[in-house]
């Protein structure tokens, strides 16, 4: 990877909208390793990711952003491993829908804990509108209470300009961590 | 997984742990046989050691759907099999036709096996197992 290539993470359980949000940013034809869902019981969606989601942005100042998406099941934690070297920081993706979502964010936040190291994360949250509980706060709370400080927001990733601002957040945060990447990276929202 | 459904009928899985056994009984290299689901549960497994299936099965289907990736990125076309030479043996990947999902089979072989009889053999094997589904 050259210097001016940034690696992120797209994770979340499955369902959460990480493919969605990597093919509603990318500005290549996202790769995308869908196969048919057999288990209908754990979530009713007909596809699953079970290899990777790829995809790429570039900045107006020539970064190139590339965008990796996770498996969202635990049985494929070993992809989440292997995805996580190098990264630079990572967007979870939490469905307020699912049953328990704080334990979906506790176990994604823990899971790459190495790349996070505390701060290099953004949490957006979907299905708010038809599941306002828990609340950002009730995130908030539940981020503190395992030593993690990053923010946490609404999100909607079939917008573009939501997957957009996860971004950008997300570059705050990288810049605070005192990456130098962070200050490269910075205002990806611009035209 | 304990909690999910079971997505082969018995005698589908009967059939496939006897094509299975077939398969092992007639390459002496070949050290482990599993059948899994394309998106990474176990249907069926004759593993020696302290392999996991549930491991195996999850990592069989990000190896299988990364290649189709590969596959329609190269434009090399449908994507067929999927060898992994390794220094202390070999493992072959293959989907194997099913109407209603497809599945995955991996053949574990030991260092010395000659490769392309155990394509052959699992070829048929999958053709096979193939003929039954739709059959069935």
């Amino acid at each position: 990877m050259s210097e001016r290539e940034y690696k992120l993470i797209f994770t979340g359980s499955m369902g959460a909208g990480k493919t969605t949000a990597i093919a509603a940013v990318s500005e290549i034809a996202p790769v995308r390793t869908e196969v048919r869902n057999t288990d209908l019981a754990g979530h009713a969606k007909a596809t699953t990711t079970t290899g990777l989601d790829y995809g790429e942005v570039t900045l107006p100042s020539g970064q190139v952003l590339r965008l990796f998406g996770t498996p969202g099941q635990t049985r494929f934690q070993f992809m989440w491993d292997i995805l996580g070297r190098g990264a630079l920081g990572v967007v979870v993706l939490v469905d307020n829908s699912r049953p328990d979502p704080l334990a979906d964010l506790r176990d994604y936040v823990q899971a790459f804990s190495g790349v996070i190291g505390g701060s290099r994360a953004v949490v957006g949250v979907g299905r708010c509108d038809t599941h306002p509980w828990p609340t950002l706060d009730d995130y908030d709370g539940a981020l503190r209470d395992i030593g993690i400080n990053v923010p946490v927001i609404s999100t909607d990733v079939r917008e573009r300009e939501q997957v957009i601002t996860l971004l950008d957040i997300l570059f705050y945060q990288i810049e605070a961590a005192g990456d130098v990447a962070g200050q490269a990276l910075h205002g990806v929202s611009s035209p | 997984m304990n909690a999910r459904e079971r997505s082969l009928s018995r005698s589908e899985e009967a059939i496939i742990r006897h094509h299975m056994e077939a398969l092992m009984a007639r390459e002496q290299e070949i050290s482990g046989v599993l059948v899994s689901t394309i998106d990474g549960f176990r249907v069926a497994a004759c593993l020696t050691g302290t392999l996991s299936a549930e491991k195996l099965s999850a990592m069989a289907s990000s190896l299988l759907a990364i290649n189709e990736a590969v596959c329609q990125e190269s434009s090399v076309g449908e994507c067929r099999d999927l060898v992994i030479e390794a220094s202390q043996g070999r493992i072959l990947l293959m989907d194997i036709p099913h109407p209603a999902q497809k599945l995955i089979l991996t053949v574990l072989c030991r260092a010395k096996v000659t490769m392309g009889q155990v394509l052959w053999a699992a070829r048929g094997c999958r053709e096979s197992l193939g003929k039954m589904f739709v059959a069935s």
